[in-house]
């Protein structure tokens, strides 16, 4: 359900594109990968991570990659990694892990619902756990581990507000629905919060494509910067890419979410809103082990599980803009730490 | 306050693209040949562009590199309506959902990435006057469609080919050999929208990035009744309507409402147009 920059297409679409590409596509089917496994002598436990994409550069699987051998490291177990290049092969290597018969099958991402649900009915015995996504149905065995993502927006925000010199922050959402405004709102309370003058605003994509448009997302800043904001939470799938040139052009801020956006636009975005899936994916394997299978875990700033670029480790090499503010940061991580002891409640504005 | 200079840039900016695309459509319309290709023709465009631009360095390149693939690219339609006889909305709905497809599979194994493709340094079109050189090119080609369909002796021939493709055989015109020309036409036109969108109103490469324009482009044609001028005006109307709805979602109207403006605009222009053309149309039967 995030708005990642890793994810511009809807499954719906891709089934399209699949069938439109069908001769293209065998090539690539094939490469249902089991890129790494380590060691065969172990304790016997063993971990089968399934990615919905290559995981190459993506950030956001690289660290589900890191997790699950950490995991495997902390377990004295195996673990396995299968990469999946499009919907068939994410189903060919659902099917595959599930034959393995690994004591925990780690997933990521809401692509793998609907195949997780199917198999863990077939399938009683076998362990799933699922990250950054659920299946609808809960079963006793697919545990799921969700983000707080408003959390992070909330420190996010705060930084702009600090930032901020027009006084006027606003962001860049994908749709108006309460699950994505995890991604504005707690912005405008965020900046609210360290300067309660700050104006805010929201602008949404939407359109026909709201996740790939990156063209109108781009207008949606321009309009959002054209009332004096100059500082811009980009949260619009392919669409930030839009939001980042649109900030840039006019000398103002952007922030990213999931992984570090810096480097597609060094000296513009600020900040970045990450999901620590390595996090996720190894309490969630720890969980499942300790006889807590089939529970939902959300993570947040207090789990680690969500965190600013600005607050890990290597935000100096990172090209975020925030490394030249340690004063901002400071205040922040004052933040931060209230909210991990529950002194300061973030709204959730998916909260039902 | 509400109509101000940034509001009028920004539906300019919307339009060039559509109005690219449009303008091809156009020209397939009056040729007889229903052209519902042109998002995909303009993502063929979108990818080459950039591609294009990335490995050389210059924008320019990318441009005419990415006229001369969506041209390439249209020639499915023009051999398989035209020659072939097939089904023109099967071949142009094909079309589309190939792009789709092909610019994600060449984004990965050309650049190693899924989803978009963006780097600071891939060179975009440079800015004349607040607007990218192919915006002016948009604007000049309107005029010229014009002149040419109805004053020259190709844009007469080409409207009898559309209209009477028989008749126009008769008289020794080859309706196959002006199809085409108009098809390969909106090609062009289509890879130059793609370039401007890709490197012009964003200087990146993203799957799926038409995102439906190349449609708002064919409702252009019908709404404009496939007059170059026309199809300005509803591309106008479809540029204003997207900047007003962004600037409506600021006054605090729901999402859901702005993102309705451009149809609800077009539902309206299309009863008013059509209202009026009724109350014209005498019993001799007017031709359009």
């Amino acid at each position: 359900m995030s708005p990642v920059s890793r994810r511009s297409r809807r499954p719906l679409q891709f089934a399209a594109l699949a069938a439109g590409t069908a001769l293209l596509a065998t090539a690539c089917n094939a490469a249902a990968k089991d890129s790494s496994s380590e060691g065969a002598k172990s304790s016997g436990k063993s971990f089968t991570l399934v990615t919905p994409d290559a995981v190459g550069q993506n950030e956001f699987l690289k660290l589900a990659v890191d997790g699950v051998k950490a995991a495997a490291k902390a377990h004295d177990g195996t673990q396995k990694v299968y990469e999946s290049s499009d919907t068939a092969s994410q189903q060919q290597n659902v099917q595959a892990a599930v034959e393995a018969k690994p004591d925990v099958i780690v997933l990521v991402g809401f692509e793998f619902a609907d195949l997780v649900a199917q198999q863990a009915k077939a399938h009683a015995d076998q362990q799933f756990l699922m990250i950054d996504a659920c299946t609808t149905k809960t079963f006793k065995n697919v545990g799921c581990a969700v983000f707080r993502e408003h959390e992070g927006v909330y420190l996010a925000g705060a930084e702009a507000g600090l930032l901020s010199k027009s006084g006027k922050v606003g962001a860049v959402d994908v749709l108006d629905t309460p699950q994505f405004r995890r991604y504005s709102d707690p912005f405008a309370a965020g900046a609210r919060k360290v300067a309660a003058k700050t104006s805010t605003s929201t602008r949404f994509v939407g359109g026909q494509s709201p996740f790939d448009d990156s063209a109108r997302a781009k207008e949606q800043a321009n309009s959002l910067l054209s009332k004096g904001t100059d500082q811009i939470m980009a949260a619009a799938a392919a669409g930030n890419y839009g939001v980042f040139e649109a900030a840039k052009a006019k000398g103002a801020f952007a922030y990213g979410v999931d992984v570090n956006q810096c480097v597609s636009s060094p000296g513009t975005v600020v900040d970045n809103v990450i999901k620590r899936t390595d996090v996720a994916v190894e309490k969630g394997i720890d969980q499942v082990l300790g006889g807590k299978a089939g529970t939902t875990v959300s993570y947040g700033l207090k789990e680690g599980g969500i965190s600013l670029t600005g607050l890990e480790a290597g935000v100096d090499s990172s090209k975020c803009v925030i490394a030249q503010h340690k004063d901002v940061l400071t205040k922040v991580k004052a933040l931060r730490d209230q909210i991990v002891a529950g002194e300061l409640k973030v709204d959730d504005p998916a909260a039902s | 306050m509400f109509f101000d200079s940034d509001l009028l840039m920004s539906a300019l900016r919307a339009l060039t693209p559509i109005l690219l695309a449009a303008l091809g459509g156009a020209l397939c319309e009056r040729a007889g040949v229903f052209n519902i290709g042109l998002e995909g023709m303009m993502l063929m465009g979108c990818f080459t562009a950039v591609t294009t631009s990335w490995f050389t360095g210059s924008p320019w390149l990318g441009v005419l590199a990415a006229a001369l693939a969506a041209a390439a690219y249209s020639l499915i339609l023009a051999v398989g309506a035209v020659t072939l006889r097939g089904d023109a909305v099967v071949l142009g709905i094909a079309m589309n959902l190939l792009a789709v497809g092909l610019t994600s599979f060449l984004l990965r194994t050309v650049f190693g990435v899924q989803g978009t493709f963006d780097d600071p340094s891939l060179a975009g079109l440079p800015l004349v006057g607040g607007f990218s050189p192919l915006a002016y090119l948009a604007w000049a080609a309107v005029a010229v469609a014009t002149l040419v369909l109805s004053r020259h002796v190709w844009g007469l021939r080409l409207r009898g080919v559309g209209e009477a493709p028989q008749a126009a055989a008769t008289l020794g015109v080859s309706p196959a050999k002006y199809q085409y020309a108009a098809v390969l036409v909106s090609g062009v036109l289509c890879g130059l929208a793609g370039a401007q969108l890709a490197l012009g109103n964003v200087t990146l490469f993203s799957e799926n990035m038409t995102a439906g324009r190349g449609w708002i482009a064919v409702v252009a044609v019908m709404l404009g009744r496939a007059l170059p001028l026309g199809v300005l005006l509803a591309a106008l109307l479809f540029g204003l309507a997207e900047a007003a709805g962004f600037r409506l979602q600021g006054l605090g109207l729901p999402q859901q409402a702005t993102d309705a403006a451009p149809y609800v605009v077009t539902l309206g222009a299309l009863f008013l147009t059509t209202a009026r053309r009724r109350r014209r149309t005498t019993p001799a039967g007017a031709v359009s």
